[in-house]
């Protein structure tokens, strides 16, 4: 294994080595950095000319400029002083690449993270019940997401999520009919997702109209749209449905233990919501990450009493998750409740650009909103296009394993449809997503070009974009490290996770 | 050459600023300000002149504007080093750091009196007198004093050895090189004191832009371990080794390598009406009124510039995310900008940046042939062009005929009159099929226009020129790539090049582009009388030699056919409508040029 891995380095390296000569002279012979200089009647062009000329050795062949650059990145593997070299306005790579990054980081890992959640039960559900209406219309609406143009659905966000949005949120009004449309249109989404018989069908739809009519107008009567708040009784019903409906999946319902034990980790989040609500007046990141570890500490003790001999882990595991849910939704709680006061910081919420609002003074959840609206649509964008691949590959996959004997022998056995399909055949499903999944994390540090652009991010694909019409090699070749390191270290972690997921592999 | 070509640009600017108080009893000055402000918007009082508005009594209301240019990130406290001259950097710097004088709108030179005054005393010698305010501080209380005035002029004078070439090695790192020293002797004046003179060897118009006001002295001082009196007498010894170490802090210490992070508030000293207040590296930069600024007070205490891309600033415009933007002058951008309604008003107007068509006289059948270039200046649809690229941008938009003076400018009307008759007014296919026929070259010519590519205006341009001059017998090739500057022009490629001129508000900028052998003059044109009265417009200092300096210059180029103007860049300016003084301006300077006088209307 090691001498497999140590091969397997050794070739990436040869092959990062040899990328990047390519790359270097692909973005050298791109075009000419002086470019805008030639038509400029300043008299101070000669010396600007002048200067770029022996900053970015122009006057060198390529291959010297290239060795230059790679002797100064030599010293930051091996001895000597790393040197990522200087834009093209004498700036250091190496601080725009640290901020690049970071801000990447922020701007992608949510998205990423709640695309493979989502995609990965769309696709899961698809399979399930393949040719369904459900199917039909999940497939249409990923197909339609996948196939956005970024640039345009970003203009058409920002219109509609971002300025439309904050014009009405200044005095938030629902008229009757405005609410009968919106319940209408969901009824309709809503029965054409959850299918079944036309009798069926009728009772969702009539349901679903008539609750969101009522919650509009609710909403709407008593102000909620501008000092909005969830209180214990919505938290309490979420998390109660969370404890459960993870028992029905991954234990089933008739595993008292297990469901015991989750429903305890709820209660105590309850006593939780107001025993630390001093804390959380004006926490700061620690005081959460702490919370967040006793969190976990005792729902797993919750698990390990209730759990008995049979199931602890599974009931350790899903108290754990519970926990971590409800703690989410008691800090969900506290950010919907800071909402009043943000619009009174920022009377327009959602900003079309930038990752903060300059000068931006609120209090610790205010300026969570603040920054989590920065995200909010950047995020939104990111996820609905990406979650196309994740829901397709799972879905062809678990078809895939489904079809497979085991499953039918695990069928014929007797196994509930649960058991079947979570453990035998999503986990085994779950292998060759593994490896998009790597890649995606891998190419999640390279940025996102186009979302970054539009939103006024400076991230990774920022720092490539204008170095590139710059014609400025050093930014480039820096992101060009960062991203190929990234997809030979996440295919490493692929192959080793393939053998711990597959023991066939092991042997 | 490099001496002699940093004199230059638009004649005009000068000739106004010597002679007229602004807006004198030119009918045109009304004119110039062509602003097409949304008929439906509030009409902001229409100012007429083109230096800054007397405001009166100003109140600093606290209130906070943001604007953006661009998504180019500040570099630093110094933008007079070549890595850090530019217009996104001067959009920050020029609301912290004053000169002795601005640009007005069209170009026109004015003297800052919030720093002091600039006053030519003599002409032969040449001598100038520049007084600073009595009351003029940097922003840690120390008085602006002739001490700064020198160590700005050292760094513009002081050189370091000499190159292989025998060329001078400037020691300070400055945008300019040492042409400055080389014009000047060094500023006479008390040290602490608040006025001073400087001589010139030679007469020299363009004097009034002349940098003598950078940075703190007493900083740079410190920070070099020395003190300022040791500093000015190293200077006025060319002590070259005691000045190394403040080169050395002027060359690095002012710069911010890293973004985010603000240089130390008492290096980076302000003599303007705002200080640096913070920064979020790829983000914004927050300027603060200046607690210690002696002029007229800001009238927003805060300013952000936001470092936002093009594309995104007419969303955040109407989203309020900005407030004042300066984006990309496209059709597409006006009509967003149209389309969000009256909360936005839209400004738009030509710039210093103009477009012509110049020959090949290198090579090519243009080169010799004076009916030819004739026949093709004949068929060339300038009207049409300016009609059908730039009117749908900047309805007020006009055919260039002039290369020195431009159509917004008081004395273009003077100098077109005298120079131009209006013979290349109207595409003439006859008279350009008589032409051809006279040179008796046989047909059909092969013309290439080269450009730059890709540059979809020019290549609109050249689309509509082949329609109208293929039919007077020529046949016009568009030979626009990404390498013309690189290597079509100077390889002689082409027979007539596409491209624009960024105008720097100097008189003898044209020098290089026009005289025998400039350094700009890629087409190889040589016309005695031309040299000549470029020599004598670079160094007169009477605004109405000038003015005759250029009408020959421009009646040459226009019998010889040096090339075709055609049009001034349309510019594109668009603010919040509650928000006041915003004014757009045809220089570089940008919008935010009057910065400290935007104010939000309750």
């Amino acid at each position: 294994m090691i001498k497999f891995i140590l091969k397997r380095l050794g070739i990436s390296f040869l092959v990062l080595l040899g990328g990047s000569l390519l790359m270097f002279y692909l973005t050298v012979s791109s075009g000419d950095p002086l470019q805008d200089y030639y038509e400029s009647n300043d008299p101070n062009r000669d010396q600007i000319i002048a200067s770029i000329t022996q900053r970015l050795m122009l006057d060198q062949p390529w291959i010297a400029r290239y060795w230059d650059w790679l002797t100064g990145v030599a010293g930051c593997i091996g001895p000597g002083v790393c040197d990522l070299g200087q834009n093209i306005n004498g700036v250091e790579v190496g601080s725009l690449l640290g901020n690049a990054a970071v801000s990447t980081l922020r701007l992608v890992t949510l998205a990423t993270v709640l695309a493979i959640l989502v995609g990965i039960t769309v696709g899961i559900v698809t399979a399930i019940r393949q040719y369904s209406g459900f199917d039909y219309v999940v497939t249409f609406l990923t197909f339609l997401f996948f196939s956005l143009p970024v640039f345009w659905a970003a203009v058409l966000l920002k219109e509609f999520g971002a300025i439309r949005y904050n014009d009405w949120i200044a005095d938030p009004q629902i008229s009757s009919v405005q609410a009968i449309v919106i319940g209408v249109v969901l009824a309709v989404i809503l029965q054409a997702v959850l299918g079944g018989s036309w009798r069926r069908r009728l009772v969702t739809a009539g349901v679903t109209a008539v609750f969101v009519f009522a919650a509009l107008t609710y909403f709407t009567s008593v102000g909620w749209w501008r000092a909005p708040a969830l209180g214990i009784g919505i938290v309490a019903v979420v998390a109660i449905a969370a404890a459960v409906g993870l028992t029905a999946i991954f234990a089933g319902l008739g595993n008292r233990r297990v469901l015991y034990s989750t429903l305890t980790t709820v209660g105590v989040g309850l006593v939780a919501y107001y025993a630390v609500g001093p804390l959380l007046a004006e926490p700061n990141l620690l005081i959460l990450l702490l919370l967040l570890a006793i969190t976990i500490v005792v729902s797993l003790a919750s698990g390990y009493f209730w759990g008995g001999y049979s199931s602890r882990r599974t009931a350790m595991g899903l108290s754990a998750v519970t926990g971590v849910i409800m703690g989410l939704l008691i800090l969900l709680d506290r950010i919907v409740y800071a909402w009043a006061g943000f619009l009174g910081l920022k009377s327009r919420p959602i900003s079309t650009i930038g990752s903060n609002t300059p000068n931006f003074r609120g209090d610790y959840w205010e300026t969570i909103l603040d920054n989590g609206t920065q995200l909010l649509l950047p995020t939104v964008l990111l996820t609905l296009i990406s979650i196309a691949s994740y829901s397709r590959y799972t879905r062809a996959s678990m078809l895939e394993t489904m079809n497979q004997d085991f499953v039918r022998t695990a069928r014929s056995k007797g196994l509930s449809e649960r058991v079947v399909i979570v453990k035998h055949a999503f986990r085994n499903a779950l292998i060759p997503i593994t490896t998009i999944v790597a890649f995606d994390f891998a190419a999640l540090i390279g940025g996102a070009v186009i979302t970054e652009t539009v939103f006024g991010w400076k991230g990774m694909g920022e720092l490539f974009r204008t170095g590139l019409d710059a014609v400025d090699p050093a930014p480039v070749m820096a992101f060009f490290l960062v991203t190929g390191l990234a997809a030979i270290v996440m295919n490493m972690l692929a192959d080793i996770a393939y053998a711990f997921l597959d023991p066939r592999i092991r042997r | 050459m490099t001496a002699g070509f940093a004199a230059v640009a638009a004649t005009a600017l000068v000739l106004s600023a010597c002679t007229s108080s602004p807006g004198g009893d030119d009918p045109t000055t009304g004119e110039s300000s062509s602003d097409t402000a949304d008929p439906s918007a509030e009409p902001t009082e229409a100012y007429e002149g083109t230096d800054k508005q007397d405001l009166g009594d100003v109140t600093t209301v606290d209130d906070q504007i943001s604007y953006s240019l661009g998504e180019d990130e500040w570099l630093g406290y110094n933008g007079n080093t070549p890595e850090t001259y530019s217009t996104y950097n001067s959009v920050v710097n020029d609301r912290i750091q004053s000169g002795f004088t601005y640009f007005g709108t069209d170009g026109t030179i004015y003297v800052n009196e919030d720093l002091g005054n600039v006053e030519l005393v003599s002409e032969d010698p040449m001598v100038v007198e520049y007084t600073i305010a009595d009351d003029a501080v940097w922003s840690d209380g120390t008085p602006i004093t002739y001490d700064d005035a020198l160590f700005s002029w050292a760094t513009q004078a002081i050189a370091d050895g000499q190159d292989a070439d025998g060329a001078d090695v400037p020691l300070f790192n400055y945008v300019g090189g040492l042409d400055l020293g080389s014009r000047t002797t060094a500023p006479v004046g008390e040290p602490g004191g608040k006025t001073f003179t400087l001589e010139y060897t030679n007469p020299y118009p363009d004097y009034m832009i002349s940098t003598l006001m950078q940075f703190p002295l007493h900083v740079a001082a410190e920070q070099a371990g020395t003190t300022s009196e040791d500093v000015i007498a190293a200077i006025e010894a060319a002590d070259v080794e005691a000045l190394r170490p403040v080169a050395e802090f002027y060359n690095t210490g002012w710069l911010s390598p890293t973004p985010g992070t603000l240089p130390d508030e008492a290096i980076a000293l302000s003599s303007g009406p705002y200080v640096l207040s913070s920064w979020e590296a790829g983000q914004s930069i927050t300027l603060e009124a200046n607690p210690e600024w002696w002029g007229t007070p800001p009238a927003t205490s805060t300013l952000v510039y936001r470092f936002a891309a093009a594309e995104t600033q007419v969303q955040a415009l109407a989203n309020g995310d900005l407030n004042i933007i300066e984006p990309q002058a496209t059709v597409d951008t006006v009509s967003q900008i149209e389309a969000i309604g009256d909360s936005v008003t839209l400004l738009t107007g030509p710039s210093l940046t103009w477009e012509h068509l110049d020959f090949n006289f290198n090579n090519g059948p243009f080169a010799t042939s004076l009916p030819l270039r004739e026949a093709f200046a004949m068929c060339v649809p300038r009207q049409l062009i300016v009609d059908n690229l730039i009117a749908p941008i900047d309805p007020e938009a006009v055919v260039m005929n002039a290369r020195e003076v431009f159509p917004f400018q008081d004395n273009y009307e003077d100098v077109v009159s005298q120079s131009y008759d209006g013979r290349y007014d109207e595409v003439d296919i006859a008279g350009a099929q008589a032409k051809i026929a006279e040179s008796g070259v046989a047909g059909p010519i092969d013309v290439r226009i080269g450009y730059s590519a890709p540059n979809a205006r020019r290549t609109e341009q050249v689309a509509l020129i082949k329609d109208s001059c293929d039919q007077a017998g020529f046949n016009v090739t568009d030979v626009g790539n990404d390498a013309f500057f690189d290597q079509t022009l100077p390889n002689g490629d082409y027979e007539v090049a596409l491209f624009a001129w960024a105008g720097s508000g100097q008189i003898a900028s044209g020098l290089s582009i026009y005289s025998t052998g400039g350094g700009q003059n890629y087409g190889g044109y040589s016309n005695a009388d031309v040299d000549a009265a470029w020599q004598a417009l670079s160094s007169t200092l009477d605004p109405a030699e000038q003015q005759a300096e250029i009408v020959t210059i421009e009646t040459n180029l226009w019998d010889d056919l040096y090339g075709i103007p055609v049009f001034a860049h349309p510019g594109v300016t668009a603010f919040d409508s509650t928000i006041q003084n915003v004014r757009d301006t045809a220089t570089q300077s940008t919008v935010a040029w009057n910065a400290e006088q935007w104010v939000r209307a309750n």
